[in-house]
């Protein structure tokens, strides 16, 4: 369930529209059923499922049964590939930037 | 799933500051070892001379020891200089991955001080063309619903 994807897998399963707006109304709930996924979401559920199935096998979204219904959630570790090394240095650099700016203050006066 | 042919694309990270700071002064804190190791981090076997190859050592991760690997790419005192920036190991991703970048510092002197702009170049996302643009958009809907899970610590 956890499996970390890797980026071209994260790409592709995301290229297609569909299911990249099903994933991002995943994203956007806590935790949502599949039952309400299909709701207004203009396709069939056994649609939705096979988009479901491709998010799963992405890493990009986990689920729960619950009795007759399946609950689905965003997998934030699918996203990592993305995400992780440019959040990384994004804030380093900053960080630096500010204790660049105070070394500074310290040696030019 | 669909077959799209996955092209490379690059993104870079930019950060621009002016400081109250000469274009001379600021040089020496990119350029002299003694300094970048109090802003930045400790360099090993750096020196301003296009070449030079140098050391950081960060934080490990997976199969890769931590070892940032530079080499002096471009020097124009006082006014831009660049280095290349690797690291990383395939076996990893997220954190770790391989990273085959480029730091590059421009400064410029403007009323009252210096602008520093630094460009960190080079982060691959490979990608289908159409479909990165499509997904432009999502991405800046969707990560940041994320920030509560991938603002864990590095």
């Amino acid at each position: 369930m956890l499996r970390t994807a890797r980026l071209d897998t994260v790409m592709r399963t995301l290229a297609d529209p569909t299911r990249r707006a099903v994933f991002e109304r995943i994203a956007r709930a806590r935790e949502i059923s599949v039952v309400d996924l299909t709701k207004g979401s203009g396709v069939t559920q056994s649609a939705i499922s096979q988009h479901l199935g491709s998010l799963r096998r992405a890493g990009l979204v986990a689920h729960r049964a619950q009795g007759r219904n399946v609950f689905y959630r965003a997998d934030p570790k699918g996203l990592a590939p993305l995400v992780d090394w440019m959040d990384h240095y994004g804030a380093f650099w900053r960080k630096r930037f500010a204790d660049l700016r105070t070394l500074l203050e310290e040696i030019d006066p | 799933m669909n077959n799209a042919v996955l092209n490379s694309a690059t993104q870079d990270i930019v950060v621009d500051e002016v400081f109250p700071h000469a274009p001379e002064t600021i040089w020496k804190t990119l350029t002299t070892g003694e300094l970048i190791a109090r802003w930045l981090m400790e360099p090993h076997g750096f020196a301003p001379i296009k070449g030079t190859r140098f050391t950081y050592q960060t934080r490990p991760a997976g199969a890769w020891d931590g070892t940032i690997h530079c080499e002096v790419l471009e020097v124009v005192t006082n006014e831009r200089l660049a280095y290349a920036w690797q690291g990383g190991h395939e076996s990893n991703s997220g954190y770790g991955s391989r990273l085959d970048t480029v730091v590059t510092f421009t400064l410029t002197k403007v009323a009252g001080g210096t602008r520093l702009k630094l460009v960190h170049s080079g982060f691959v996302t490979p990608t289908n063309d159409t479909a990165f643009r499509n997904m432009s958009d999502g991405w800046r809907k969707v990560v940041p619903a994320l920030g509560n899970f991938t603002g864990g610590p590095h």
